[in-house]
């Protein structure tokens, strides 16, 4: 991959919302900091959370590092907890200290990070804390150069968006500038709802106080160096596109894989399970990257134009057939990375009855003309062998088996792999002739690396969406029609294993899923690939 | 580092390398793998210089995979030449060893005319080529002109150069031979361009830009070096190629302030406007800060994180990190050598 594809500079900007100053100002060309934002107040609700302490403040921090935040970013932490300022610097600098990338924290720039760093206490339906925030970020306007631009993150369960956002909007903090002036943002964290019906209302909830273009919905793999690279895989090099389509591609496979189990977290994934928390989501922008057509400018809404069209291209399940189509399993007792691993049922504030699923398998069309009857497969789980996740695009054979005719040669299907997380990269298998006085074969790979090649560890993800969400780029951020075009297709199949009263196939942790799964895929005569 | 001499033609260390891989992945717990975006090759011409370039690129080869090629060329010396190579690798995440290539050449005499084909078919395919020239550009055109037959870019310090027709050379040999000129003093401006740009970026300061009518520079000085002055006539050229005025129109004063430390670094930047009013920039150590002022406002830019570390191997890896070659640098050398010539004069 030729350096010139480096994704953080081939990027281009939402041009419709950037500020219009920075992107004309003759002496910003050729700067490697192009991109650095203008001072606001970003105010985090739940900001005692546990994604406050592992993300978004080292997140933050690191862009302070990389000199990518400006001098007046004001940070301003808002929740229950009993907190001041100094105690919320004590709190986040440890949270540094353990959690962000740049590490150890540099207390030169950790100091001068923290006077920008503060905290409202209240509770989210407290009116008066909300008189105590806006006269915080007032005065963060006079002291520290904010100019009225808010941005605040909404790090808090969806139920309370709704008192959020209308506290919001009656103390007039939610302003949408038709022309230049400070500019109001809300970050909102996945889930965006449970079902087709709970995010509409949450979008609702949402645009009440907000226009859509103020709204940032994360999902956090977007923000990912490789998942960005897609793009530039397909669109900016010549040899790829050609083959992306239905007349060279086979199938393509595409795999979240877990290792551990639910970690505490089993309130939550009682009422999600794994269809709610990858593939609604993740996975389902995985795809629609992977299958968008070029789109045409890259600018926020035209590659989210695209994103969309995929998705409302994707078949419905049908549901009298569905076990041709989709396999879900939970967990049982096994082993994990060499230990043994407990069953879901027995995993803390998880129902000993549960039937929620902790693996999910699909077989997915896209009714369009480049994708027509080319089967993506998607697979998602908990307690697999290990934590990967994984595209790979599986082409046709050659069209005449030229040497499978003679003795010992087997030929090998050809297989461009993305790895999306950990060991991040790309490889392309081909077959090659073994050395020797035989035509034997052998499958071989090409292959390239992340960190063998860039040498440095790629940004995390939450630091390029915030800093995006700064400059007011939503190229990254799930729109509404995404997300509930996404509902739309998945809410049927998820509501007809809500209505199964059989528990869902039980696999061994450790293992790669229920015996459904493998027969999902085997039964077109395909077997899923060993990421 | 393993270092073994070879012969000096090109089958003999290709083949050698090979030789270097295989060992390499047979002696290694960790697998081995190797990798390059560049082909970068350092000319030097003393052994102190050399061992420099060689230890630096061994550590930007860390961050910015290379094929290394060192050159040490003196004519001074007897004819004779040799070449040593050498595996430079680095763990990935505790696991995987990365390696990057060292080739090293030393010629003397008329040998030092042997270089240019040897490391011409040395460089790797397909990926580009940096020279990296350690010191003052000799005089001899014609054997510049020859190693910069296949570079895509020509990259040095211009704080270390002896007089003002070093940057009008710079700017005439890469105009020659087609290679894109880089400069490590260049990076060392980023910040301050950075700074400057932040003052400009209302809309309301843009039309200021086309008013400037004088630009006063003060910059840290050891001795009365050239080298040290040439971070000022950048800056200036830049101002001038960006803003879009003549040169030649604007009152430029360039003063230097005698400092044990930082020589050649900007310490203030003023610029008038043709309404009397001005801006300034200025370093500010004791908060690591680059601040700005225009009508009395200060855009302070911060930062401790926005001044970044400028021993020789960041503004390397800067460099070479760089995917393009840098189109404002190309308008801005002309300039400055201009400026140069004038003050000279």
């Amino acid at each position: 991959v030729p350096l010139e594809l480096e994704s953080a500079r081939v990027r281009a900007t939402d041009m419709s919302v950037l500020e219009p100053a920075l992107e004309t100002n003759p002496l910003r060309e050729g700067l490697e900091q192009e991109r650095v934002p203008d001072p606001s107040a970003l105010v985090i609700f739940g900001a005692s959370g546990d994604l406050t302490q592992r993300k978004l403040i080292p997140g933050l921090y690191s862009l302070a590092h990389e000199g990518l935040l400006p001098a007046g970013q004001t940070i301003i932490g808002f929740s229950r907890a009993d907190h001041t300022d100094d105690s919320f610097r004590m709190a986040m600098r440890e949270a540094c200290d353990t959690h962000a990338r740049t590490r150890p924290v540099d207390d030169a720039i950790w100091e001068n990070f923290a006077k920008g760093l503060f905290y409202i206490p209240g509770s989210f339906d407290d009116p008066d804390g909300y008189q105590r925030l806006k006269a915080k970020c007032e005065e963060a306007d006079r002291t520290r150069g904010t100019g009225g631009r808010r941005i605040y993150y909404l790090a808090v369960p969806p139920d309370f968006f709704a008192v959020i956002c209308q506290f919001l909007g009656q103390l007039g903090m939610a302003n949408d500038p038709e022309t230049e002036g400070p500019y109001t943002r809300a970050i909102i964290e996945k889930p965006f709802g449970h079902d087709l019906q709970t995010a509409r209302e949450l979008n609702r909830v949402a645009v009440t106080t907000f226009r859509e273009r103020q709204v940032f919905r994360i999902d956090h793999y977007l923000g990912k160096e490789t998942v960005q690279n897609l793009l530039v895989l397909r669109f900016g090099n010549g040899i790829f596109e050609p083959f992306w389509n239905r007349q060279y591609v086979d199938h393509v496979q595409f795999t979240v894989a877990e290792s551990i189990g639910v970690e505490g977290r089993g309130n939550y994934f009682e009422t999600s399970g794994i269809t709610r928390d990858i593939i609604q989501n993740h996975m389902l922008q995985l795809v629609s990257l992977v299958a968008m057509e070029p789109p045409a400018a890259f600018e926020a809404n035209a590659v989210r134009d695209e994103k969309v069209k995929v998705l409302r291209a994707l078949r419905p399940i049908p549901l009298k057939e569905a076990d041709r189509f989709a396999a879900r399993g939970q967990y049982a007792e096994g082993s994990a990375l060499g230990k043994p691993a407990p069953a879901y049922r027995t995993e803390k504030n998880v129902s000993p009855t549960s039937n929620v699923e902790t693996f999910a398998a699909l077989k997915v069309f896209i009714d369009n003309w480049r994708w027509a009857d080319v089967p993506f497969y998607l697979r998602a789980g908990k307690r697999l062998p290990k934590r990967v996740t994984d595209i790979s695009i599986h082409f046709r054979p050659a069209p005449y088996p030229l040497f499978s005719q003679m003795q010992d040669v087997k030929t090998h299907r050809n297989v461009l792999a993305i790895r999306i997380q950990p060991d991040e990269g790309i490889s392309l298998k081909f077959d090659s002739k073994v050395p020797g006085p035989a035509v034997r074969t052998a499958p071989v790979t090409m292959e390239f690396r992340y960190a063998t090649s860039f040498g440095a560890e790629p940004p995390e993800a939450y630091e390029r969406l915030l800093l995006d969400t700064m400059l007011g780029d939503s190229t990254l951020f799930a729109r509404r029609d995404e997300v509930e075009t996404a509902w739309e297709w998945l809410d049927p199949l998820l509501k007809k294993w809500e209505s199964d009263r059989n528990s869902p196939p039980m696999y061994p942790a450790g293992t790669w899923g229920p015996e459904a799964a493998d027969t999902l895929i085997e039964q077109d005569g395909r077997k899923w690939r060993r990421p | 580092m393993n270092e073994s001499e070879v012969r000096v033609d090109y089958a003999s260390i290709e083949k050698s390398l090979a030789d270097l891989w295989r060992g390499q992945n047979q002696a290694d717990e960790h697998a081995v793998t190797r990798a390059a975006l560049w082909n970068v090759i350092a000319h030097t011409s003393t052994q102190n210089d050399q061992a420099h370039a060689s230890e630096t690129l061994s550590h930007a080869a860390a961050q910015v995979p290379q094929r290394t090629i060192v050159i040490r060329s003196q004519p001074e010396e007897p004819t004779e030449i040799a070449a040593w190579i050498s595996a430079n690798c680095h763990l990935v995440g505790g696991e995987k060893q990365v390696c990057s290539e060292e080739i090293a050449i030393v010629a003397g005499g008329e040998a030092i005319h042997r270089v240019s084909p040897l490391v011409s078919a040395l460089l790797l395919p397909d990926m580009p080529v940096a020279m990296w020239w350690v010191g003052d550009l000799p005089g001899d055109h014609a054997y510049v002109k020859r190693l910069l037959e296949s570079t895509d870019r020509l990259i040095v310090d211009s704080s270390l150069f002896n007089s003002a027709s070093d940057l009008a050379l710079l700017s005439e040999v890469t105009r020659d031979v087609a290679t894109n000129p880089a400069d490590l003093n260049w990076i060392r401006l980023e910040e301050w361009r950075a700074a400057t740009a932040a003052v400009f970026d209302p809309v309301s300061a843009r039309g200021r830009l086309a008013g400037i009518r004088a630009l006063r520079i003060v910059s840290t000085a050891s001795t009365a070096s050239f080298g040290d002055s040439t971070e000022s006539l950048l800056y200036a050229g830049w101002l001038s190629s960006q803003a879009g005025y003549d040169a030649q129109s604007v009152a430029h004063d360039f003063r230097t302030e005698k400092r044990t430390r930082d020589f050649g670094s900007l310490c203030s930047v003023e610029i008038e406007f043709a309404d009397g009013k001005t801006a300034s920039i200025a370093r500010d150590d004791a908060r690591h800060v680059i601040v700005a002022t225009l009508d009395g406002k200060e855009h302070t830019l911060d930062c401790v994180t926005r001044v970044r570390s400028q021993d020789l191997r960041s503004l390397i890896v800067r460099q070479l990190k760089r995917p393009e070659a840098d189109r404002v640098f190309g308008r801005v050398l002309p300039i400055a050598a201009a400026l140069a010539s004038r003050m000279a004069a």
